[in-house]
């Protein structure tokens, strides 16, 4: 699957180095360098956007590290095997009608910035 | 006779002139091509006669949404320079200006500047300025790079000219 070249190119500023990740029928958007909100430990880390429907979410962000942040998350996906990397995601569910995928990622990372 | 009215024009341009040297002399500037001029320690080139208070802060890298120009004159004379105002820089006795942090600053949410005490602010008291709430609104700030979300339980410093945007909340745990 292909993503537009303008949302692609958005995503781009959140994060050293873009590429695409393709497993499993997913095509997943490796975010090498990727900024994290204030308050999260650390700040950048290796991030996983799959912008389609995955373990029950309609999308997921994954992170190359359990991430310390100043509400505490329910880290339900431990060393997920994607890329021959293990990854960690929190739950968090985004509904958003038909987001940009920056508009998504942001959804996700506002999970690092929201109580509930 | 045109040729020596070019040739002095052309002597102006060229004409580089201290404010501060002709300040304490007590002299009037002369018309000049390049004004040399101080803010805060540096001495910066004016090439017009009349710039604004925002360009003369532009000059030393500072901007009016964080900074204030006062204007020092000889015998200890200070006034404050608007940032859309023009200043003659061949007005007698002006020696040349400092800079100032502003106490009230201003910052800017969704492309619109708020005036915000500068120190320590809560997200809350952001949002409030364009009439929303931490539980209905994200506020995300562009700093060193895109916007990214700021948490509502944390400080956010304010020192004048930062950019932040709102959206509408989305997403949550489930």
């Amino acid at each position: 699957m292909a993503y537009p070249t303008e949302q692609t190119d958005d995503l781009k500023r959140y994060c050293e180095k873009l590429s695409l990740l393709p497993e499993g029928g997913v095509s997943f958007l490796l975010m090498e360098g990727l900024r994290l909100p204030a308050g999260c430990q650390p700040l950048v880390c290796d991030a996983l956007l799959c912008p389609v429907a995955k373990d029950g979410y309609p999308s997921r962000l994954y992170l190359s590290v359990q991430v310390v942040s100043t509400y505490t998350r329910n880290w339900n996906c431990s060393n997920a095997r994607i890329g021959e990397r293990n990854w960690f995601a929190f739950s968090w569910k985004v509904e958003l009608l038909n987001p940009t995928l920056t508009q998504l990622l942001i959804a996700h990372l506002n999970g690092f910035a929201k109580e509930k | 006779m045109a040729s020596d009215s070019n040739q002095i024009e052309t002597d102006i341009q060229e004409l580089e002139v201290d404010l501060r040297e002709f300040a304490e002399r007590g002299e009037a500037v002369p018309h000049a091509g390049v004004y040399r001029v101080r803010i805060d320690d540096e001495t910066v080139k004016v090439h017009t006669r009349c710039p604004t208070g925002e360009e003369l802060l532009r000059k030393v890298g500072k901007r009016p949404c964080g900074f204030e120009l006062i204007a020092e004159f000889r015998h200890h004379e200070n006034s404050v320079v608007e940032p859309h105002e023009k200043v003659d820089l061949r007005q007698h006795g002006l020696k040349g200006f400092i800079t100032a942090h502003k106490e009230t600053v201003t910052i800017f949410i969704n492309d619109k500047p708020y005036p915000i005490e500068r120190g320590e602010r809560t997200v809350a008291e952001i949002l409030s300025k364009v009439g929303q709430t931490p539980e209905g609104y994200t506020l995300m700030e562009e700093k060193d790079g895109p916007p990214l979300p700021l948490p509502p339980n944390l400080p956010v410093k304010i020192c004048g000219c930062e950019i932040f945007h709102s959206q509408a909340q989305s997403g949550g745990s489930s």
